[in-house]
């Protein structure tokens, strides 16, 4: 016996009623491994933590956050994705307390790997873009990021990446973002209606 | 789009009493100053298990409410509904990805909550258990469930729990197209023919009954819902959100010329509360627990996505790929 459903789809597919083995469990990774998506709004503006990402590969990961991420609204500039396994978060700290308050080391002065920092000003909020550092590890790197970018605001929460595990859009393919004025259709402003209730109003009035 | 009417876990009389006395403390210290929980944070076991659940069961209702909606994308009336309903149902499931993931930081893999959901274990939002008979249905979806979502989700969204609440304002942001195209929808076929007039009207009385039971229950004040409550996990009652619902809606319907099938249905001017006929609770429980017209359809159509996508997700894997959950 195949399902039945209203949904011509539905029935096309097929699809048996009843099945005769119970669905065998998903193994790790079916649904692939995450990435952390972070776009620019504006040019001039830091890039922003969106959101997270499962994809098979970096450029899929790419592809997925542009449809997820960048989809409507707000205008996109551009957009970079990273493994969530190749960053490397500190603690969270709050109540005014900086994360940074706990770095005591002094930079140790090899300059040999290029790491991206990123900051966070507000729990609830997300983590924005700083800069680049050079150092010798990702603890020296936190070191080098506290001495190169201080903070007036306490700093929350610091994730730091190596440079070349970050896919960035690049800044000749910028007109793929110029689809968003399309697209006005997923829009709220869209739709307006209230000329036509005022009408059907009118008319039941007249009526 | 959500209802209320969680299903939070029963709570055991000790669950509290055996968490760290001062970590407790600084975790609730931290909420009640307005500050947000992130993962990596210490907090009660109870805390995790409930934002779990709940968190689970929106994300599968994203994608299971977008099965009813989906079924009128081809036959939309025109090429401009047909594009509106199609970026309405990509946003849903872009939702539940979005949740997913939020619920993936407090520690359960997305492989097991897609699995609880085909197997049943998990529950999603009771109302995608009806069918979406005529295309009036899926406007009265677009327009109403989703605003009944959002008076839920705008609720939550001010929660204690960092990863959901910036979802939340995410998907709040998306929702509000959702509203006004499916406002568009039923005002178009409300105010035009008689015969697109009798469409909507009867849509309105098929789908009345799910509405009201949207919210759930109603949630008499205990001490499981305080604590949930203290925590910032709940953030409003099913009752409250009922009557915000009724408030802002009912009038909007009425506007249009359509009537409510509830003859009880009236605001009590001097309470300033809604009244109604009681909701039949145990259909609810009934669609809930399984018996509803289209909860076998919803699973079988899931069970079948999983099963005949599998070897494409097999054939994309890595090797030596390991799982990390998401950082925020």
């Amino acid at each position: 016996m195949t399902l039945k459903s209203l949904d011509p789809r539905v029935k096309r597919l097929g699809i048996p009623e009843e099945w005769d083995t119970p669905l065998s469990p998903k193994e790790t990774l079916d649904q692939f491994e995450n990435y952390e998506a972070f776009i620019q709004v504006k040019e001039g503006k830091a890039l922003e933590h969106v959101g997270p990402v499962h994809a098979p590969n970096e450029e899929m990961a790419f592809l997925f956050a542009k449809e997820q991420y960048s989809r409507r609204g707000m205008f996109c500039n551009a957009l970079c994705v990273v493994k969530t396994e190749n960053i490397i978060g500190t603690e969270f700290s709050d109540n005014g307390i900086s994360i940074y308050d706990a770095v005591t080391a002094q930079p140790s002065g090899i300059e040999n790997q290029s790491y991206e920092v990123f900051h966070l000003l507000k729990r609830g909020k997300q983590h924005k873009y700083v800069g680049t550092v050079m150092a010798k590890d990702f603890e020296d790197a936190l070191v080098v990021a506290k001495h190169t970018y201080p903070s007036q605001k306490p700093v929350f929460n610091v994730w730091i990446a190596e440079s070349e595990h970050i896919l960035t859009s690049n800044e000749e393919d910028k007109d793929m973002w110029e689809t968003l004025k399309e697209k006005q259709y997923r829009e709220a402003i869209d739709y307006k209606g209230q000329d036509r209730i005022k009408a059907y109003k009118e008319r039941m009035g007249q009526a | 789009m959500y209802g209320g009417g969680n299903v939070f876990e029963a709570m055991k009389a000790t669950a509290l009493a055996e968490e760290d006395p001062k970590e407790l403390a600084k975790f609730e210290a931290r909420i009640d100053r307005g500050e947000k929980i992130e993962p990596k944070d210490w907090m009660p076991q109870l805390y995790r298990k409930q934002l779990i659940r709940m968190i689970e069961q929106h994300a599968h209702s994203e994608i299971i409410g977008a099965l009813p909606e989906g079924t009128w994308i081809t036959r939309a009336p025109g090429f401009k509904r047909k594009l509106a309903l199609m970026a309405k149902v990509q946003d849903e499931v872009g939702h539940a990805q979005l949740l997913y993931s939020a619920a993936e930081t407090l520690g359960k893999p997305r492989e097991q909550m897609l699995d609880d959901l085909v197997t049943g274990k998990s529950k999603y939002s009771n109302i995608f258990n009806y069918p979406a008979f005529t295309w009036a249905d899926s406007c009265f979806i677009s327009w109403l469930v989703d605003a009944g979502a959002i008076v839920n989700q705008v609720a939550n969204s001010k929660g204690s729990y960092g990863p959901y609440c910036r979802a939340l304002e995410r998907i709040c942001a998306e929702e509000s197209f959702h509203l006004k195209y499916g406002h568009h929808c039923v005002i178009h076929l409300a105010t035009g023919t008689k015969k697109q007039q009798e469409m909507m009207q009867a849509a309105v009385n098929r789908w009345w009954a799910p509405m009201m039971h949207f919210f759930g229950p109603s949630d008499k004040i205990s001490v499981h819902s305080d604590i949930l409550m203290r925590w910032k996990v709940k953030m409003a009652s099913n009752d409250e959100c009922r009557q915000q619902f009724l408030d802002m809606y009912v009038p909007k319907i009425w506007e249009l010329g359509l009537t409510l099938p509830d003859e009880n249905l009236h605001k009590n001017l001097e309470t300033g509360m809604w009244e109604f006929t009681e909701p039949d609770w145990e259909e609810f429980k009934r669609v809930i627990n399984g018996d509803g017209p289209c909860n076998k359809e919803r699973l079988a159509v899931r069970r079948m996505a999983e099963e005949r996508g599998r070897w494409v997700r097999k054939a994309l894997l890595a090797p030596k790929t390991k799982y990390v959950a998401p950082l925020a």
